[in-house]
């Protein structure tokens, strides 16, 4: 009897050291498939819900170069973006360098069975914590957890089509801690509904989201860094 | 009556005061636009400060559009100054001239007269308006170009699309021309109680700036009357610029200011009936 415990709890160990060199190669594999995209320019439609930013639904083009430049451009027109740190790329929400995986069960996330990978960076960066859900079959993160040192909590949730096989998603949400905003009433000279009596805000960050629907890509045209530097 | 309406609209602009007010808005928008063109970007960099911390907004945003809303906000203190300087005059300035009592010999009854004045003074407030549009708007759009508009208020951070604005800004200046023909009344009220000009004009932009103080001190003590302040409804025209556009809070504001318009308009015609006329 006790034999058969030991060969059990061998067996358990051997299978928990597996699925954790496996959770390592899978979240290298999608690594190297992301960095396999050098730059992109895609068509894109841009929808901010956060509180404080009032902005209608907009269409852009919108610049990736690996492996942190981002740009959208409106035609003259204004657009706004999360901060560098928070980049609207799944691949920036990934640890680079060495890293440790740890299987962390599996998650239904849309009808889809997605492996949850958490990542912990061994360098020091503004990564503390990754987690990624991870769609084994398809090979494309379906959604990522990632705790920054600067931003907090950001969540990332992805759907994928017709560029599935690069693994960029045809619609990608960035679910953010947003920090209050606040003007002086006095200065600004608003116009309210005068018969209303506000609320005074509680100074407290709320949660806001970023949703951009990638309409068409064109992927390693060789972008150059002057895209990016183009006056703001 | 039309005779009559094209005689005091002659006297309004034979006076210099009346062209001077025109050369006024004219420096006020130059002034804003000169200052915008060369520091307008540590401007809006300062009141942006709490979005840009965490968002990256890029574009023009220095542009036609945002530089008139911030010359449109002159609307709150110095063109009702422009409109108490004509409107302030209608009455008193015929009584220090000694040409009132003349002017009551034709055969026009006195409310006919103070209507007639009164909408002298709205054409010469409607033109001062037009002329704002003018300047403030098509001069800024030839200078900075057009482009998306930042609204910057106290707890938002709006961005207009730029083929979304301009239907705005037609509403706004409507809208602004209804809150200055309520400051013309009120200078008209004010006209018909004294005998000299400066009384009224005086008396009319400390009534506008005392409330418009109240206005924006948020104490809760003042909460109570804000609503029934003129000075809380003059910037109704800031409503076309937000977004969902509160309709229902413009049309509130409309109809106290036109209220506000009759009741100044109705106390002078009543004032006036019974006043006499020694001068």
């Amino acid at each position: 009897m006790t034999k058969k415990w030991i060969w059990m709890l061998c067996l358990l160990l051997v299978h928990h050291a597996a699925s954790a060199a496996d959770a390592s190669q899978v979240f290298y594999a999608l690594r190297d498939k992301m960095l396999k995209i050098k730059d992109y320019t895609a068509d894109v439609k841009v929808k901010i819900d956060v509180a404080h930013i009032r902005i209608p639904e907009v269409k852009g083009k919108l610049y990736f170069k690996s492996p942190d430049k981002m740009r959208l451009e409106r035609n003259g027109g204004i657009s706004v973006l999360p901060k560098k740190n928070i980049n609207m790329s799944v691949r920036n929400m990934m640890p680079a360098g060495n890293v440790t995986a740890l299987d962390a069960g599996y998650e239904t996330i849309d009808g889809k069975k997605a492996r949850i990978i958490k990542v912990i960076p061994e360098d020091e960066g503004n990564i503390v914590l990754s987690k990624l859900w991870i769609d084994e079959v398809l090979m494309v993160v379906l959604k990522t957890e990632t705790t920054t040192r600067d931003e907090g909590m950001v969540v990332m949730k992805l759907k994928y089509g017709a560029y599935t096989v690069q693994g960029l998603p045809d619609q990608l949400t960035v679910l953010m801690d947003v920090k209050d905003y606040k003007l002086p009433a006095g200065v600004t000279m608003d116009y309210n509904d005068p018969t209303e009596i506000k609320k005074p805000k509680d100074g407290k960050p709320k949660k806001g989201s970023i949703q951009l629907t990638y309409l068409k890509y064109t992927i390693n045209t060789g972008l150059t860094d002057e895209v990016f530097n183009k006056k703001k | 009556m039309i005779k009559l309406l094209r005689i005091e609209i002659y006297k309004i602009f034979r006076r210099p005061r009346t062209y001077i007010s025109f050369g006024i808005v004219l420096a006020i928008a130059f002034i804003i636009q000169l200052a915008m063109y060369s520091g307008g970007k540590d401007f809006m960099s300062f009141g942006m400060q709490g979005v840009t911390e965490q968002f990256d907004v890029q574009g023009n945003i220095i542009n036609g559009y945002l530089v008139t809303y911030i010359i449109l906000q002159s609307l709150l203190i110095h063109i009702p100054l422009l409109v108490a300087l004509v409107a302030g005059d209608m009455l008193a300035g015929e009584a220090n001239l000694g040409t009132l009592r003349l002017l009551l010999t034709k055969p026009v009854s006195r409310a006919r007269l103070v209507l007639v004045k009164f909408v002298a003074s709205v054409v010469y407030t409607l033109l001062l308006i037009t002329w704002l549009a003018v300047t403030a708007l098509l001069i800024s759009l030839l200078i900075f170009g057009e482009g998306d508009m930042v609204n910057l208020k106290s707890d938002a951070f709006i961005v207009l699309l730029k083929d979304d604005i301009m239907w705005r800004y037609m509403a706004a200046f409507v809208f602004a021309a209804l809150a200055m023909t309520t400051i013309a009344a009120l200078a008209a009220m004010l006209s018909a109680f004294a005998d000299n000009s400066i009384g009224p004009i005086m008396t009319t932009m400390g009534i506008v700036v005392v409330l418009t103080i109240l206005t924006n001190l948020e104490l809760p003590m003042f909460n109570v009357i804000k609503p029934y302040l003129f000075t809380t409804h003059m910037i109704g025209w800031k409503g076309f610029f937000d977004d969902p556009v509160p309709l229902k809070a413009i049309a509130n504001s409309a109809v106290v200011l036109a209220l506000y318009t009759v009741g100044f308009l109705g106390v002078t015609i009543a004032y006036f009936n019974k006043k006499d006329i020694t001068s």
